[in-house]
Order: structure tokens, then sequence, then C-alpha cells
């Protein structure tokens, strides 16, 4: 029922106001199409992961709308929109107290799947993430390396079926080489799968690599959007090219050394 | 020693259950309050804060008066109610504590992760919170065991039958066996307890459901085996008592249930054991109630909890008519039957025979040595001296009085144990002791009670006290009447002497005093 060519996710003039009127968010539009990932970048307070947040219904919207396969999420039961969409924190969210096997199953069996489903989708899951369920499923969060506790993260974001994941700092508390291996892997399991998904990041180069659209966000709005290479080649403020500019001086220092 | 042993050992099964069913319904209840009112203050700071403070104001009330101010409270009620309110209360805090602490310490990370994967607030609660909180309340909650368990041998002074018995009237007859029973078996007690929960938590966190299951089900069948003898004696109680309602008028009590109350020492102790074997000689069943503080057995007897005590004159006098001003004997008794049968109609059956006065004793040779033959030669010297006294005396008007009528104001006082206070005057520890005229050990440790000139202390004839319920069965006094004016002080001090110095269990004291009354008639 949902119509391939329209956006998964269509943000128009959303913003958010806190009580006490500190604005986070002001006038906020995109669009999401099927199968991409949106980056929204920015220093920490510009309102990017509130935005994110208003996506699931973790934040409310003070204006504006959102809509989400084309249905206003204002509309919809929050708890129920959020077992739909995806959901990966920063660090990385899994329950201590639970093992990987019933981290990954929490989405489905919240769907109320049944328990034949639940295994099959577990096992599939946690083999897309290269974590092979007859040695992990069973081990308990604090017994794996902080990339494969993350892998163990998206693997639970994906359990449900999301065609919308939403990440937060996915990669943030991951050493360079970990960062690296999981941001290709993410990659390349979107391209497979086919949701779409927003991150939310502070690493311009992250949102270089991975996005196919990048939104800038300064001060609550958005300064610039489009695809990495409309950013690098035309930076439509002076704040943009700053950010661009750790990510270029890293490019040409490693070229210049003849890499 | 062996008879001591074995009467011990029979008094276990009922002063264990006793304990177990006290201590263990009060713990399950305090958790279904503690629990729910920790998880609803947890995301409110007010309100666990002020929760917090008022648990924590509970918690700084000593046990003991925590229990004595139950009774009261509830009416003057004594037995299990009050102990039950008490202990309980006593658990609130923490468990209530570690809820709120353990709810509130969940990383906020997890909690966002939770409502994130669309978790409603109840599975957040649930499947998240609580079981990451768990190890913090369960570790509140065997600190709550432990203080309950413990605080459940203070219950004795109220009423309530607990391990308690054993320390209170071992302490009262100097019976180290006994208090050393009581210490072992709560002791023991609350380290089982403690084990059994850290088991249960042990186990839960590995998900070892074999060991849980092993664990909970010894828990339930250790309370289900301690809650028997308690449902057996409920159950024998209540058709006798219906019985004895549509009883005739001349019928006696036999296969009735009468309850003896008695206070916290030896003589009492000696009474209520003689009063049991009077009824028990008559047929009736016999429920004691021991170790009751002075005024609770009074408001017991009032209530009808129980149905028999033995009091004296002056003691209700002074504190429960609150009269100041001493009248002879005769009068006084007289004065006192009327007014407590038309106050309370409440039964004075007669007097046993012996006075039980307080008395000011020293030892007689230091006595001789500094002059002293009355209480009047005190004033001198009164700020060198310090006076030892049971722990209700120096509140009664009988010390109000007699201080200021002899100027004994200087004087130190040292509040002890009454069966320390003898052997304290002995060894020079005070100098004057404010002992019970027919305490055997004046005379064992050749003390002398010193004259009172200005006759400032009351009267105390013992009398035994009916209550209005219990006045309404005629057999009842019957089979106490004998006893009437049959006991003077010299049989009396003998009685206790045989308890305090020669360790003669109060039973066996009360067999021979038993049959001194005989003889006599």
């Amino acid at each position: 029922m949902t119509d391939p060519a329209a956006p998964v996710l269509d943000i128009r003039s959303v913003s958010k106001t806190y009580p006490g009127g500190v604005e986070a968010v002001r006038d906020v539009s995109i669009q999401v199409a099927r199968g991409e990932l949106l980056a929204l970048a920015g220093e920490s307070g510009c309102g990017k992961t509130t935005v994110l947040k208003m996506i699931n219904r973790l934040e409310e919207t003070s204006g504006g709308s959102i809509l989400y396969e084309g249905r206003d999420v204002a509309t919809c039961d929050p708890v129920a929109l959020r077992r739909e969409i995806g959901w990966v924190m920063q660090g990385d969210g899994l329950f201590p107290h639970l093992s990987v096997r019933e981290n990954v199953a929490i989405v489905p069996r919240l769907l109320g799947w049944n328990g034949e489903d639940i295994a099959a989708r577990v096992a599939e899951m946690l083999d897309l993430v290269e974590l092979p369920a007859a040695d992990y499923a069973d081990r308990m969060p604090d017994e794996l390396s902080g990339g494969q506790r993350q892998r163990v993260g998206f693997a639970r974001a994906m359990a449900g079926r999301p065609d919308l994941i939403l990440m937060d700092e996915p990669f943030s508390a991951l050493d360079p080489i970990t960062r690296d291996t999981l941001q290709q892997a993410f990659r390349a399991l979107q391209t497979e799968l086919g949701f779409s998904a927003v991150m939310v990041t502070h690493d311009m180069a992250e949102a270089l690599i991975m996005a196919d659209e990048i939104a800038v966000m300064f001060g609550g709005e958005i300064i610039q959007q489009g695809t990495p290479s409309d950013l690098l080649a035309n930076p439509a403020t002076d704040y943009v090219s700053g950010l661009l500019e750790t990510p270029r001086r890293q490019m040409r220092a490693i070229r210049e050394l003849g890499g | 020693m062996n008879q001591n042993l074995a009467e011990r050992f029979a008094e276990l099964p009922h002063f264990l259950s006793a304990h177990i069913v006290l201590s263990m319904t009060a713990l399950a209840t305090g958790i279904a309050i503690s629990v729910p009112l920790g998880i609803y203050a947890a995301r409110r700071p007010r309100l666990a804060s002020v929760t917090l403070n008022a648990a924590s104001v509970v918690q700084t009330i000593p046990g003991l008066a925590l229990l004595a101010l139950m009774v009261p409270l509830l009416g003057g009620t004594i037995g299990y109610l009050p102990a039950f309110v008490a202990l309980m209360l006593y658990s609130v805090l923490p468990i209530l504590r570690n809820t709120i602490v353990g709810l509130q310490g969940v990383d906020a990370g997890i909690r966002e992760a939770g409502r994130g994967i669309g978790l409603t607030s109840g599975e957040q609660l649930w499947q998240i919170e609580l079981p990451l909180a768990l190890p913090v309340i369960v570790a509140g909650l065997r600190t709550a065991t432990v203080w309950v368990v413990g605080a459940a041998t203070l219950a004795t002074p109220v009423g309530a039958t607990s391990l308690g018995n054993y320390i209170f009237a071992g302490l009262q007859t100097r019976n180290w066996l006994s208090v050393l029973f009581g210490c072992i078996f709560s002791a023991g007690l609350a380290i089982l307890l403690d084990q059994a929960i850290r088991v249960l938590e042990v186990s839960a966190r590995d998900r070892r459901r074999g060991l849980a299951t092993v664990t909970g089900a010894l828990l339930v069948l250790l309370v289900a085996v301690a809650a028997v003898p308690q449902f057996v004696t409920l159950g024998g109680n209540g058709p006798d008592h219906n019985r004895a309602e549509g009883a005739p008028a001349d019928r006696g009590i036999e296969g009735e249930t009468v309850t003896i109350g008695s206070k916290a020492y030896t003589e009492q102790y000696i009474l209520g054991a003689l009063m049991q074997r009077r009824f028990e000689a008559a047929g009736a069943r016999v429920d004691r109630r021991d170790n009751l503080g002075s005024t609770i057995a009074f408001d017991a007897l009032r209530t009808g909890e129980i149905d028999v005590y033995v009091d004296f004159t002056g003691t209700i006098w002074a504190t429960v008519m609150n009269r100041p001003e001493p009248v002879n004997r005769y009068r006084m008794f007289t004065e006192m039957s009327a007014w407590l049968w038309d106050e309370y109609g409440i039964l004075t059956l007669g007097r046993l025979g012996y006075e039980n006065a307080y008395g000011f004793a020293m030892r007689r040779d230091v006595a001789a040595e500094m002059g002293i033959d009355s209480l009047d030669d005190l004033a001198a010297i009164a700020g060198d001296l310090s006076i030892g006294g049971d722990p209700e005396v120096f509140a009664r008007a009988e010390w109000t009085a007699t201080r200021d009528a002899y100027g004994l104001g200087q004087m130190r006082t040292r509040t002890m144990d009454n069966t320390f206070m003898y052997s304290a005057v002995r060894d020079g520890q005070v100098d004057v002791i404010t002992a019970y005229t027919t305490d055997g050990r004046i005379a064992a440790y050749d003390l002398t009670v010193l004259d009172d000139p200005l006759s400032v202390l009351p009267p105390y004839d013992a009398v035994i006290l009916i209550s209005p319920q219990a006045a309404a069965r005629p057999g009842l006094p019957e089979a106490l009447a004998p006893l009437i004016g049959a006991i003077d002080a010299r049989t009396m001090r003998e009685a206790n002497r045989r308890v305090d110095l020669e360790h003669q269990t109060p039973a066996q004291a009360a067999a021979w005093l038993d049959m001194q009354v005989s003889d006599a008639r």
C-alpha cells in the first residue's frame, strides 16, 4: 500500500520550543527517499538529536508535521510507531540483563510474532551482522566487545523488519578501525535489506562517507542540505566550509604522504 | 540443668513458630507496601524524599519503643497485632529506600533504549527497570529480614510470643541457658533467611530455575510448618469461647481456655505458673502471656486480652488511679477495688496475703558503718551516693514522692534491670537500690531495708485482678479463691529465692508454692 516512489519520511516545517521558551528546532523540512541514508550533521546542541527524536515521538513537535509512510505521526500511537521504526543508540543501548538472543528478539516479541518466527529471525539477523547465533546468541552483553555490542544493536533494530531506522551517534563510542568496519557493514546491510535510515552525527567525515544526503544543522535550523559531493563542491556558508575543513585537511595530509 | 534444658526444648516449637509467623507476616506485608510505594515514588523525586524521610524517622525510633507505642495506638490491644504493625513499619525503610535507589540508578541510556524500541512504561518497568534494580532491592530485603527477625525478640513485652520470651524470662530469672536459647535461635533464623534470600537472588540472576524452586519451596515449607502450631491453637480457641458464652451459670471452667498475664519478673512467673496449676486442676486450658510491660498488663486486662493477672494495690493507686497521696492499706484496697469495678468492671478477687513493696535497701555492714537506719539519714550524704533501680521506678510517683520528702535529689540514679541490682549493691557498684521487699536476695546478700518514718511509700498488697469478661465466668474466680490470703511474705520470698538463687524453674517453684497453699488449708 506504500508508494515506492513516495518519500519514506517527510518532515514539514517542524519546530520545537521547550517550556521556558528555548527554541531547539526551527522550521526544519527534510525528505528521506526509500533506501537512502540521511545524515543530520552538526555540533552538539544544534538540534539534530531533537529532530531525530521527534520522528518516533520520543519528543513531541511544537509546530509543523512529520509524515512517516504518508501518515502523520502525531495521529499514530507512539508505542506502536516506535515498534515499527528501528532505533539505534549511542553506545549500544543493549539491556545488560538480557542475552544477545533476548535483546534481538525483543521487538518481534513486542510485535507478537510466534516463537518459531522469532527464533528464525534472530538467527538470520545475527548471521547478517556476522555474529553466528550458535556462538553468540546465549552470551550476555558484557561478554562482547564494543564493536560486537553495536552489531547486536543493529541486529535488534532490524529484527522487526522496519523500513526506517533512526540512529543517534551509532559509531561515536567505537575505536577508529572498528568504526570503519561497521560503517561499511551497515551500508552493505542497507543495500541488502533496502531500509531507509536517519543518522545523527557530529563527525563530518562519517557523514560524507556514509550518507546519500546530508542536512547540516546550526542553531536549530538547517543551513545546507545536499549530497556529499554538493556540499564539498559548494559549501553554502563559512560555517559549513569550516565543518568540511577537518576531513579535507586529513585527506590532503594523507595524499601528501603518498597514500 | 537437665530439666532446664528439657523445659527450654519443650518451649521451642511454640516460641520458634510464633517468631517465624510474626516476622514473616510482617516482612511480607512490608514488602507488599514498600515495593509498590518505592516504584511509585522513584519517578517522583519530591514524593521519594518525603516517603524516605518519613520511613527514616520511624527507623530512628528504638525498636522496643515502637513496639510499646503500638499498644496505646491500637487501643490497648496486646499480642500479635501491635507487634506485627511495629515490625512491619520497621521493615519498610530498607526495602523502600533500596527500591527507590535501585530504580533511580538504572542507566538513563538503557531507559531511553527501552522507550526508543517501543516498550510501554509498564513493560519498561517489569522487563527492564525492576530486573536491573533487583540486586539493590534484594539487598534492602535482606537488611529488613535481619532487622525484623532480630527486633521480633522485643515483641515479648507487648504480649506477642516470640523467641524473645526466652531472653526476657531468662534475664529475669537469671536463667542464662534460656537467654542463650533465644539468642542462638533468633540469630540462626536471621542467618538462615538471609542466606535463603541470597541464594534466591543468585539463582534468579543466573537463571537457575531448579535451585530457585528448591530454595523457594524450602522457605514456604518453613513458614507453613511454623504456622501449623499457630493455627492449631487458634482453632482450639474459637469453639471454647463460644461455649463459654452459652454456658449455664453454675458450670465450671472445664474445657475452657483461660489467659493468664504476667509482668516480667520472677515473682510474676511463679504466680502465673501457680494460677495455671489451679486452672488446669479445674480442667481448663491455659494460655500464658508472660513478660508484659507493667501498664501493658493492666491495659490487656481492661480490654480482656488476658483474663487474670496479679498486681499491687500501690501500683494501681499510683500509676492507674493517679492518686499521689498514700493512705493506709485497708482503705487503699477497698477504694481501689471499688474504683476498678466502677470504672472498668474489673473484679478484684482479693489479697494474696503478702506485700511486695518498694524498699530502699543497702548492705547491712555499710549501713551500720555509716550509721544509717532510715531514709532520713540519707539526706545529709545524698550527694555522695548513687542509687540503682529498675527501668520504671525513677519514673514513678513513689520515687518522686520519696525523693522530695527526704531530700534525696542529689543522689545519682542508675537504671538497670532488676536482675542485676541486688548484686550491684552487694558489690558496691551502687550504694542503695530500690529493692522489692519479697526478693530472696535481700536476705541472701545480707541487705537491710531502710525505714520510711514519713510513710511516703504506699502499701503494695498483691491482689488478683480479673477482667470484666472473665468476671462473668463464675468458675474462674472459684478456681483461684483458695489462693486468697494463703501466701505470706516469707513463703513468697522462699519461692522467689528458689528461682533466683537455686535456679529452679518458675514451674518448679510454683509446684512448691502450691503445696504450701494446700498444706495451709
